[in-house]
C-alpha cells in the first residue's frame, strides 16, 4: 500500500523483505531494457523513471501487426525477468498514461482515443498532488470530465501543466520525444539479486545482457565478434570469460548457447554477485540482399556449430587439417583453426600438387606401434606380406634428439598386407619394424 | 460368377497401382553418385543416401572401407562442402586426403573420447556440413541411433556411422546398412538392409589399393636382420 507506514506493513507481513530503492540502478536497468528495445524500433525513448516509449507505427509490416509486436515485446521482457504495464496508443502521453493505469489495451485509431482516455482516473497521469486534490474537490474523477468542461476555466484554476498534457495526450498538440541514443560502446552491468554458485545459474542473469546487447547491435547494424563476460566474485575480485563468435553475428540466442556451453566448462572460484558485459570487437554489418528463391538449409551452419563444439570440447579438440612440406610422415600433417578457415575461405589448396605422387595411407599412427618379428618377417594380425621395395625416407637431422619432436629418422618404408586383408604402412629403422599406417 | 474373365497377369502387373517387390523404393531424397557403377545400381536412389544415416559395420581396419567412400566424399570436398570426422580411430594422413581429392581445409576433426553422438548430432543438425563420418562408442544405442537419424533428415548430409561387424544382427534405425568384408580381389559389400528389395548376395568390389599388388618384391632377407646387429644398422 503506498504510503503505508514500514512499521505497520512488517506488523501486517512479517515475512515481508525490504529493499533500499536505488535510482541509479532502476536507471541503469532502463538502459539496458531501451538497449534490448533496440531490436523492436530504432525510436525508443526513455520515459523516466520506469517507462519506455516505442515507436512502432513503422515497424508493424516487419513483425506482421499490432498483437504480434506486442507479443514480441511482453515475451521479450517476459524472457528478462520484467513484469511489464503496457498499451498501444498513438499518442505517446496516452500510451503512458493507459499504461500506468494497468489498461494493456490497443488503441490505434485516433479517434477512438478520447473514449478510451475518458475512463481513466485523475490520479493516472501522475500530476502533482495538489492538483489531483484539486480535482477531487470539485467533484472530478475521470480524465473524461475534464474533457467536458471548458478548457480555459481549467487553465485558471489548474495552471498550463495538466491541461497541455490533455491536449498532447489527444494528440491536439505535438508531442515529440527525445530518442534514445545507443551509446558508441557496449558495456552493461548487472547486479545478481543474490550470490550465484554454480556456473549454469548465471545463464538466466547473462539473458539480460545479451538481450541488450543484440537490440544494440541492432540498432547500430552492427555484428559482435569477441564479447567479454565479466564476473565479480563477492570477495571482490573478478574473473572474464571472454566469448569467441566464429563468424559475426547479433543473434541472441547463439550467443546464449555459446554461453551456455562456456558456462558448463566454467567452475567458479568464488560466488559471483555481478556480472558486466562488453563488446570488445564490434564491426558494421555487411548489407546484403536475400535471394527471391531462397534455398535455405534448416541449421545453424557450419561455424556456428564449430564455434560450441569448441566450446564444450576444447579448441584443441576440433581442428582442420593443413598441410606442410616435409618428408617425415608425422610432420606433413598439421592441425588448424577450423574459424580462420570458415573466415578466409581459401581456394583449392595448390599444396597437394606440390607433393611427390607417392603411396601414402590415409591413417597415419600418432606413434608408430612396434611390430613383432618372427622368421618370415613382420607380424601384424598375423605374418606381413611386403609388396612395395623399400621407400628411405631419412631427414629432419636438424630436431634430432629435442623433445617434442619427430626428430631425426631414418627409415624404410613398405606397404604390406596381411591374411586378413589389411593394408599396412610400415617401417623398418635401427629399433626394429614399425606399423605407422593403414590403408583403410 | 465366372462370366467375368479373370485378367492376365500381364495387365495386373502394368496397373499403376500394383507394387512389384522387385522394384527398388522411389527414393526423392538426393543421392551422390558412390564412384562404383556395381554399387550404384545395388543402392537406392542410384548413390549414397543423403539425408538418411548409413551404418557402415567393417570387419576390420585397412580393408579399404576408406576408399570405398572417397570419390563420394571427394565430389562433396570438391563442391565446397565441409566433411567432419568424429572420433576417428587414427590420424587422417593430410597430403593422402589432399590426393584423394578432400580438401583439408575444410576437413574438420574432432577428437574425443565422449559425447560422440553428441558431436554428430550437432554437427549433422547444424546443416552445414556436407559429409559426417562418426566412429561411436560400442555401446551407442539405439535411441541416440534414432536422434541421429532425425537429425539427418530432410537435410543434405552423408551421414555415415561405423560400427562393428558384431552389431550386424542387431536392429539399426538407419536405412541403409552394409557390411564390409575383404575379399580376395577387393573389398565384399553385403547389405544388411536398405529401402526396398533386401539384398540377396554380396558384392564385391574392386577398391584402389597401394603398390604393386601382383608381385612379391624381392627385398633384403628380413629375417636374418636382427635390429641391433651390424646388418640393421648398416640398413638404418
Amino acid at each position: 500500500m503506498p504510503g503505508q507506514k514500514l512499521s505497520t506493513a512488517l506488523g501486517l507481513a512479517p515475512e515481508l523483505r525490504v529493499f533500499e530503492r536505488d535510482p541509479a540502478r532502476e536507471a541503469a536497468a532502463l538502459t539496458a531494457l531501451a538497449c534490448a528495445a533496440g531490436r523492436f524500433t530504432p525510436s525508443v525513448s526513455l520515459a523516466p523513471p520506469d517507462g519506455l516509449l516505442l515507436e512502432i507505427g513503422g515497424c508493424l509490416r516487419l513483425f506482421g501487426g499490432v498483437e504480434a509486436i506486442v507479443d514480441a515485446v511482453r515475451t521479450a521482457c517476459g524472457e528478462q525477468g520484467w513484469s511489464t504495464d503496457w498499451a498501444v496508443a498513438p499518442t505517446p502521453l496516452a500510451a503512458r498514461w493507459l499504461a500506468r493505469a494497468g489498461a494493456a489495451r490497443i488503441v490505434m485509431a485516433a479517434d477512438e482515443l478520447p473514449g478510451a482516455l475518458a475512463s481513466l482516473s485523475c490520479a493516472a497521469p501522475g500530476w502533482s498532488a495538489e492538483v489531483v486534490a484539486r480535482l477531487e474537490s470539485f467533484g472530478l474523477r475521470r480524465l473524461g470530465d475534464l474533457a467536458a468542461l471548458p478548457t480555459a476555466g481549467l487553465r485558471q484554476r489548474l495552471g498550463n501543466g495538466p491541461v497541455d498534457d490533455l491536449l498532447r495526450a489527444r494528440g491536439d498538440v505535438p508531442d515529440p520525444q527525445r530518442c534514445f541514443v545507443f551509446p558508441e560502446r557496449f558495456a552493461t552491468a548487472l547486479e545478481l539479486p543474490s550470490r550465484v554458485e554454480h556456473a549454469e545459474g548465471l545463464a538466466f542473469a547473462g539473458q539480460r545482457l545479451f538481450a541488450a546487447l543484440a537490440g544494440w547491435l541492432h540498432s547500430r547494424q552492427a555484428l559482435v565478434r569477441v564479447c567479454t563476460l565479466e564476473l565479480r566474485h563477492d570477495d571482490g575480485s573478478s574473473s572474464a570469460l571472454p566469448l569467441r563468435l566464429g563468424e559475426p553475428s547479433a543473434d541472441e540466442a547463439r550467443l546464449l548457447r555459446l554461453l551456455r556451453e562456456h558456462l558448463g566448462r566454467l567452475t567458479l572460484q568464488a560466488p559471483v554477485e555481478a556480472l558486466r558485459l562488453e563488446a570488445d570487437e564490434v564491426i558494421a554489418r555487411p548489407g546484403d540482399s536475400g535471394r527471391l528463391f531462397a534455398e535455405a538449409v534448416a541449421g545453424e551452419g557450419a561455424a556456428a556449430c564449430l564455434e560450441r563444439l569448441r566450446a564444450r570440447l576444447g579448441e584443441a579438440a576440433v581442428q582442420v587439417l593443413g598441410l606442410r612440406a616435409d618428408y617425415r610422415p608425422e610432420c606433413t600433417t598439421v592441425t588448424a583453426d577450423p574459424l580462420a578457415a570458415v573466415a578466409s575461405r581459401p581456394a583449392a589448396s595448390g599444396q597437394a600438387a606440390q607433393m611427390p605422387p607417392v603411396t601414402r595411407p590415409l591413417w597415419l599412427l600418432p606413434v608408430p606401434q612396434p611390430l613383432a618379428e618372427e622368421a618370415d618377417g613382420p607380424h601384424w594380425h598375423g605374418p606381413l606380406h611386403l609388396l612395395t621395395r623399400a621407400e628411405r625416407l631419412e631427414s629432419g637431422w636438424w630436431d634430432g634428439g629435442e623433445e617434442g619432436t619427430a626428430g631425426d629418422v631414418r627409415r624404410d618404408y613398405f606397404v604390406a598386407r596381411n591374411r586378413q586383408g589389411q593394408w599396412a604402412w610400415i617401417f623398418r629403422d635401427g629399433q626394429g619394424w614399425f606399423l605407422h599406417g593403414l590403408f583403410a | 460368377m465366372n462370366a467375368v474373365p479373370s485378367p492376365a497377369l500381364a495387365e495386373v502387373l502394368a496397373r499403376g497401382d500394383i507394387w512389384r517387390g522387385d522394384a527398388l523404393a522411389e527414393r526423392p531424397a538426393a543421392t551422390i553418385p558412390s564412384g562404383h557403377a556395381e554399387l550404384d545400381a545395388e543402392l537406392p536412389g542410384g548413390g549414397w543416401p543423403q539425408g538418411t544415416l548409413t551404418e557402415l559395420l567393417a570387419a576390420r581396419d585397412g580393408i579399404g572401407e576408406m576408399s570405398l567412400l572417397l570419390p563420394a566424399l571427394a565430389r562433396l570436398s570438391g563442391e565446397g562442402g565441409w566433411l567432419a570426422l568424429v572420433a576417428p580411430p587414427w590420424l587422417p594422413y593430410g597430403p593422402a586426403c589432399a590426393a584423394a581429392g578432400l580438401h583439408p581445409e575444410r576437413l574438420v576433426v574432432i577428437r574425443t573420447a565422449r559425447q560422440i553422438a553428441w558431436c554428430c548430432e550437432q554437427l549433422i543438425a547444424s546443416g552445414g556440413f556436407a559429409g559426417v563420418l562418426g566412429w561411436p562408442e560400442r555401446d551407442i544405442d539405439a535411441r541416440t541411433l534414432r536422434r541421429l537419424q532425425v537429425a539427418a533428415e530432410g537435410r543434405p548430409v552423408f551421414a555415415v556411422l561405423w560400427r562393428s561387424v558384431a552389431v550386424a544382427s542387431t536392429p539399426s534405425p538407419a536405412p541403409l546398412r552394409i557390411a564390409l568384408e575383404t575379399a580376395a580381389d577387393g573389398l565384399s559389400l553385403r547389405i544388411l538392409k536398405r529401402r526396398g528389395r533386401p539384398a540377396s548376395r554380396p558384392l564385391t568390389l574392386a577398391v584402389p589399393r597401394p603398390g604393386r599388388n601382383s608381385r612379391v618384391v624381392a627385398g633384403p632377407l628380413f629375417s636374418a636382420v636382427r635390429a641391433g646387429s651390424p646388418a640393421a644398422a648398416a640398413v638404418a
